[in-house]
């Protein structure tokens, strides 16, 4: 944990603690990533979403990174982390939100709605540390793919160069027919 | 097409690459790398520029951007559609992604 003692340290944490409620994240994050007290980001959140946070745990399974769709989303945002991570010297929470932003960003040019929330992209790079995940690099494509660590991955073959035969034919989207 | 016209063109290529660049590093330095595909080392060079300089780079025969894939699985993704729309694209920037990762 950073001391908070300075009023310049604590606008920079003002600052960064709009960004994340801006990008939609949830309030766990902004305690883990800011030293501001509980109060003070209750009350940041109400003024800048014009509401109260939602309640309740984050969710906390590597799981969810593993289903088709979500695995693709959250693969881009991971890829892109890590290039964000290796060209440039900047704190987590920064390449976070950077990749976080250019994840959106490609996934709406491309007509997508995006998948990954930031609470989410945040969470996955926790379990990067953690090493419960890591990117895999497919054998037929050599792109790299979420899986869980120490599975075995030999002839990892990726979402996208073996798409499951219900791929994209969601239930959202079937009721919108 | 004239030699000298030639030579015009690749020095409007060069000057629009160049201020893009610059503008690029300038708003958001870490997304600006990502975008560009720059070491930091030549980032650093380009942001540099001073416009007198950046007249006299943009100004030889030779473009100054080029090519950053030259992966033929990338290209076929990026130039057809997949069975679900759009999906192809979005693999080809999966790959993208991950190969600037690598070469970082």
């Amino acid at each position: 944990m950073r001391a908070n003692k300075s009023i310049v340290g604590e606008s920079r944490e003002i600052n960064l603690a709009v960004h994340l409620i801006k990008l939609g994240a949830r309030l766990q994050v902004l305690e883990s990533e800011t030293n501001l007290s509980y109060e003070r980001l209750l009350k940041l959140y109400k003024e800048v979403q014009g509401k109260s946070p939602s309640k309740g745990m984050l969710p906390f399974s590597t799981d969810w990174f593993m289903s088709w769709q979500p695995n693709i989303h959250s693969s881009l945002f991971l890829n892109i982390y890590e290039y964000l991570n290796k060209s440039s010297a900047i704190d987590e929470i920064d390449a976070v939100i950077k990749a976080y932003e250019l994840y959106v960003e490609k996934i709406q040019a491309l007509g997508f709605e995006s998948v990954l929330t930031v609470t989410r992209a945040w969470r996955l790079v926790k379990f990067v540390d953690a090493g419960m995940v890591q990117l895999t690099s497919c054998t037929c494509c050599s792109g790299k793919f979420i899986t869980h660590t120490n599975e075995l991955t030999s002839d990892y073959v990726c979402g996208l160069c073996n798409m499951p035969a219900r791929a994209g034919k969601t239930r959202a989207k079937a009721q919108l027919h | 097409m004239q030699p000298d016209q030639l030579l015009e063109e690749i020095r409007e290529a060069n000057m629009a690459y160049l201020m893009l660049a610059q503008h690029m590093l300038r708003a958001d330095r870490a997304q600006g790398l990502y975008r560009l595909g720059l070491s930091e080392e030549v980032a650093n060079l380009i942001a540099a520029l001073t416009p007198g300089q950046l007249m006299k780079v943009a100004g030889g025969n030779l473009l100054m951007c080029r090519f950053r894939f030259d992966d033929e699985m990338v290209w076929n993704l990026l130039t057809t559609n997949g069975k679900v729309d759009n999906t192809n694209s979005l693999h080809a920037n999966i790959l993208m992604a991950g190969k600037m990762a690598e070469a970082a």
